[in-house]
Order: structure tokens, then sequence, then C-alpha cells
């Protein structure tokens, strides 16, 4: 003679079964721990950040005259670029300023070869293994007679490259 | 079943939709992060920034073209460009125009610039 004693114990056998079941899948399946350093937030953010400074630096003051950026690649002066660029990306709304560091080449072509200059050496907060991001802004030079630095005298296009990390 | 109790039955279904609940919870959780990923990874890979870049150049180019072309390094600067974003931006660029046309009254050179880095190619003719 069968019953209907106790239906809500086997619903309830049923239901941690099934919850049983979605733990081992769970686990099982997490076979690596995602950590926010993993996920490359932190480095868009960096690189966009970046981006959007070296734009600042490329915009003139007035139509006509030369972005702050053109002036400092073209007279090859590392330390104003840099204070520049470390003010620009550093500055926040309120509290201690952020810590971000900074290396820059300008990458230009000679003839038949693509060259680097390096622009301004990374500080020693640099050990080769930050998570670094690189931005990157063309600039264009005018045609200068004298000038030694990259490829010359002539007109030319130039690629100022920066590596960006936080210390 | 002899002698089972089956008092509270409702409290005991209400405890276990209240841990399916938290699973579902838990398991959105478990996934904010892997979103987090797939959307940074997303826009690090769209070449955003550099077509932006590469047009504000081409744009400059355009700007000095008079006094290039009187001093002759009009190809020189093409030339820097295109081969400096094929070694450092691996990217196949290559931009032309055509003969200045009257656009609303006023004279425009067709641009065409073409991006390729071997995931975005980007094409577009703009008057300048």
């Amino acid at each position: 003679m069968v019953n209907d004693a106790g239906q809500l114990y086997t619903m309830e056998g049923v239901a941690a079964g099934v919850i049983m079941l979605l733990t081992v899948y769970i686990v099982i399946s997490t076979t690596s721990i995602y950590t926010p350093g993993d996920t490359h937030i932190p480095d868009m953010q960096l690189e966009q950040l970046g981006s959007d400074v070296l734009a600042m630096m490329d915009t003139p003051d007035t139509n006509g005259t030369k972005s702050a950026l053109e002036t400092f690649v073209n007279a090859d002066d590392d330390a104003g670029f840099e204070s520049m660029f470390l003010s620009y990306c550093n500055a926040k709304a309120s509290g201690a300023a952020d810590d971000l560091h900074m290396s820059a080449n300008v990458t230009y072509r000679d003839g038949n070869l693509i060259k680097e200059h390096q622009f301004l050496a990374p500080d020693n907060t640099w050990t080769g293994r930050e998570s670094a991001v690189r931005v990157t802004r063309w600039v264009q030079l005018d045609s200068q007679p004298g000038r030694t630095t990259y490829a010359g005298a002539r007109a030319q296009a130039v690629l100022v490259e920066v590596l960006l990390w936080r210390a | 079943m002899a002698c089972m109790n089956e008092d509270g039955q409702w409290i005991v279904l209400m405890g276990l939709l209240a841990a399916l609940g938290l699973f579902f919870l838990a398991l959105i959780i478990n996934q904010s992060a892997l979103v987090g990923q797939t959307t940074a990874e997303g826009v690090l890979e769209f070449p955003k920034n550099d077509i932006r870049d590469l047009r504000s150049e081409i744009f400059d180019y355009y700007d000095d073209y008079g006094p290039l072309q009187t001093l002759g390094y009009l190809d020189d600067v093409e030339e820097d460009i295109v081969r400096i974003s094929l070694e450092r931006k691996n990217a196949v660029v290559y931009f032309w125009d055509g003969p200045p046309q009257d656009v609303s009254g006023r004279l425009l050179r067709p641009v065409t610039i073409h991006y390729y880095n071997g995931v975005t190619e980007y094409d577009e003719t703009v008057y300048y």
C-alpha cells in the first residue's frame, strides 16, 4: 500500500542533491581565481589616461601656434616634457597626488632605417617588472635648418611613445 | 515514515528559497570580474586612440601641405607616417588625396585614409 506521508522529506532530499551538484560543478569549473590585476581594468584606465594627457599636451593654446608637445619634442626638452606630463596625469580632484611614473622614446625614420631616440630615461622606480602601458602620439615637426636630433633638418613626422606605470 | 514530525514545513520551504536566492547572488558576484575583464580587453584591443591620432596627424600633414610642397618634403613625411606605423604600431597605413573639389562653397581636398592592424580595419574619405 502506497501512502503519501513524507513528501516534503523527499523534496528536501532532491533539493539538497541539486545544491550539492551545483556546488561541485562550480568548484570544479573554477580552475583559476580572478583578481582585479588579472582583468586588465587598471591597464585600460591607465592607457586612456595617458592618451588623454598626450592629447591635451598636443593641443595648442590658440590656432596657429605650436602645441607644448611639439615644442618639447622639437627642442629635445625632456625635463619640460616630464614635468608637464606628470603634473597632468598625477593630478587629482582632491587628496594627495597620484604616483605614476613614465619614460619616453621618440621613433623617427632616417633613410631606410626606423630609429629610436631615448627622449626621457625611466626613473629609479623602474625595475622592469611593472605592468606598464604604452601610449603614443604622432608629432609633426617643421623643417628647421641646423636641427641635429631625429632625422635632421627636414620636416618629419615622429612618433612619441610613452611608457606609463604606477609605482 | 513513522514517528517523523511534519511540523514547520513552511519554514523549511522558505529556508530553501532563501538558500537559492543567496546562491544566485553569489553567482552574480562570481561573474562580475569576468564581465569587467571582457569589457577592459575589448577596450584595450580596439585601437580607438591610434586611429584618432593617425587622423589628426594626417590632418596636420594637409594643414602644412603648401609649405611641405614648396620645400619638397611631402613624400618624406608621408613615408615617415607609413613606415613608422608599420614598424611601431603593427599597422598598415596608407593615405592619399584627390584634386580639390567645391564642397558647399569651399574648396576641399578628398583625403582617403586606410588603416589595418590585423584586427581592426578602418577606411574613410574625408573632405579636408
